[in-house]
């Protein structure tokens, strides 16, 4: 049995012969970590990204059977990015750096975490009619057509491989920071943010629609979201369901037409109160499903979605900066949880700086002699 | 009549709408209502019932954030006829993301809760080693030390902030909150924190107790 079969099998109730060991990826710095430490080559710690080649010979290397995220898309976002630029350096060496969508970032050297974000360009009406609709249109050029025509034949066989479809809310966020999509949404001009949110929708919409028009064939297909933390979600779930769903059931009925049945949806975070817009408009697959100081999220979903909601994810990954009895709990919290059917255990997040090798390889090990 | 124009404060507020607010507290200070009583009954009447909503998750984080853009163009307008009136705060924080953290956006709401309850806030930005936040504190007779941390990675360093007020010599007299994401009221109680809050709302409820507790203990 190939973890492509294993996967979907698994997603749709079918037998399977084990559990494969699914991983969504690592931080940079563990990666470089693992490097000086030796255990892994150091070509492998630079430019590993999701589904490279270098992703995958660390699989081999770990005992990593896939990484979830190994997706592929296209130039769904704003076409051209703003220029990248440093506006300022203030006296502490902190670089005001303007992104690719346009929110000006504060970076601090010899700090690794995600930037701050100190302002943004996405004002007002204007803004988005001058600086952003022009930048959300769809072109041809948008999707390697070529390089679809030919993916059945050239893609991975043996292990899932998804669409990325976008997203809805999240890419908005980032190109309006969460102060700015807060005042946009509360804006004089009420129909501005509504206007923003369908014009990129209709741009990823058209994106997905021509790969799969080529007759490009996927296993599954994934949003990103990121529009949850600690306390739920960014925004109210009435306000999302308002303007997302319709954007949600647009894409996921376009997938289901090519024949997509699974479709997942990347959101950290405590995710419940948009799970209901989520499953209602065709998302039905929980990812990564982050375990926090919250603790277990799929079960409560399951017991109120039915079997109809799947996961992939739930694994404690801070369990590996701890020790083998910590990550043996979470390999028997992962076994039930996989005997519920349609769930494939993963860590919750990119594993992160001060995470074991040996420990990782333990688990990955262990996963795979699961029957379920 | 001034009930009327406080209560209109306190609902455009709470709707978001700065400019009315702006311009509902110039009439109510034109009109002779006391700026202390235009604070209290107007804006930090609506920024509480806003908060109050939060931890019930009635209202999220974009209501929040607006209420409190509103609060401040009001604000805007008394401050210096507080500062003229001798009007103090009730109390003082120092507060920050730690050190190796750059997510201030959780950090941000909690301000904006704590000016919300008539806190004066002393924001150190993102990144903040555990000495500026002690010195701080003691520089600026802070009551309470604000620790955010949104990384599993950073955490940690809440610990070394409690270590160093300790051995400051400041525990009598400054408390030190923390709260994000990966942390609860297990890992406050470790580390030898004052308190946990899980919501904005819930920590400015929380250094409102706290530095009464602090003024009733020197009173």
């Amino acid at each position: 049995m190939t973890n492509r079969e294993r996967a979907m099998n698994i997603l749709h109730y079918r037998p399977v012969d084990r559990l494969p060991a699914v991983h969504f990826g690592y931080w940079g710095e563990l990666l470089t970590e693992w490097a000086d430490q030796g255990k892994i080559p150091r070509e492998l710690a630079i430019g590993n990204g999701d589904g490279s080649e270098k992703d995958m010979a660390l699989d081999k290397l770990i005992g990593w059977d896939f990484n979830w995220y190994h997706c592929t898309g296209s130039n769904n976002g704003l076409s051209p990015g703003f220029e990248t630029k440093v506006l300022e350096i203030l006296p502490d060496g902190t670089r005001r750096i303007q992104n690719g969508a346009g929110i000006i970032e504060k970076h601090k050297p010899g700090v690794t975490s995600i930037p701050s974000e100190d302002d943004y360009l996405l004002k007002d009406r204007e803004a988005f009619e001058t600086l952003y609709r022009p930048k959300m249109q769809y072109f041809p050029e948008r999707v390697n057509v070529e390089y679809y025509k030919h993916f059945n034949e050239t893609r991975p066989k043996d292990i899932p491989i998804g669409l990325h479809l976008g997203s809805v809310l999240g890419d908005i966020r980032n190109m309006t920071s969460v102060v700015g999509m807060s005042y946009l949404i509360y804006d004089e001009d009420e129909e501005l943010f509504a206007d923003l949110v369908d014009t990129y929708a209709e741009l990823q919409y058209q994106c997905a629609k021509t790969i799969l028009e080529t007759g490009a064939k996927f296993d599954f297909a994934h949003y990103w979201e990121d529009i949850c933390f600690k306390n739920g979600p960014l925004v109210s779930p009435e306000i999302f369901d308002e303007l997302c769903a319709k954007h949600y059931k647009k894409r996921c009925d376009l997938c289901h037409a090519y024949g997509i049945d699974i479709i997942s949806l990347d959101c950290d975070g405590v995710v419940g109160q948009l799970l209901p817009t989520w499953f209602e408009n065709g998302v039905n697959t929980m990812f990564p499903i982050e375990v926090g100081v919250w603790g277990d999220q799929f079960e409560p979903a399951r017991q109120k979605f039915g079997p109809g909601m799947r996961g992939v994810g739930g694994m404690d990954k801070t369990a590996f900066r701890k020790d083998k009895a910590a990550v043996d709990a979470e390999i028997e919290r992962m076994k039930r949880l996989a005997s519920l059917g349609g769930f494939l255990p993963c860590p919750d997040h990119r594993l992160m700086p001060g995470s074991k090798f040996e420990l990782v390889q333990y688990y990955a090990e262990q996963i795979k002699m699961i029957r379920l | 009549m001034s009930t009327e124009l406080l209560n209109e404060i306190s609902e455009n507020l709470q709707r978001g709408k700065a400019k009315v607010v702006k311009q509902l507290v110039e009439q109510a200070v034109a009109e002779g209502i006391a700026p202390a009583v235009i604070l209290n009954e107007g804006l930090l009447s609506g920024m509480n019932v806003i908060g109050e909503k939060f931890k019930t998750n009635e209202v999220y984080v974009p209501e929040v954030l607006v209420a409190a853009r509103a609060m401040n163009m009001g604000v805007g307008v008394l401050k210096p006829l507080l500062a003229e009136e001798g009007v103090k705060a009730k109390g003082k924080v120092c507060i920050g993301t730690v050190q190796g953290d750059l997510h201030d956006i959780g950090k941000n709401l909690v301000k904006l809760m704590f000016e919300g309850k008539g806190l004066e806030v002393v924001d150190l930005g993102t990144d903040v080693s555990p000495d500026t936040f002690v010195q701080t504190a003691i520089d600026q007779n802070c009551q309470i030390i604000a620790c955010s941390a949104l990384l599993t990675t950073t955490m940690g360093v809440m610990e070394e902030v409690v270590k160093k007020a300790e051995a400051a010599g400041i525990r009598d007299k400054v408390r030190i909150m923390i709260g994000g994401a990966p942390v609860d009221d297990a890992y406050c109680q470790k580390i030898g924190a004052d308190a946990y809050t899980p919501d904005a709302a819930s920590a400015a409820d929380k250094a409102v107790e706290l530095c009464r507790e602090l003024a009733g203990d020197v009173a």
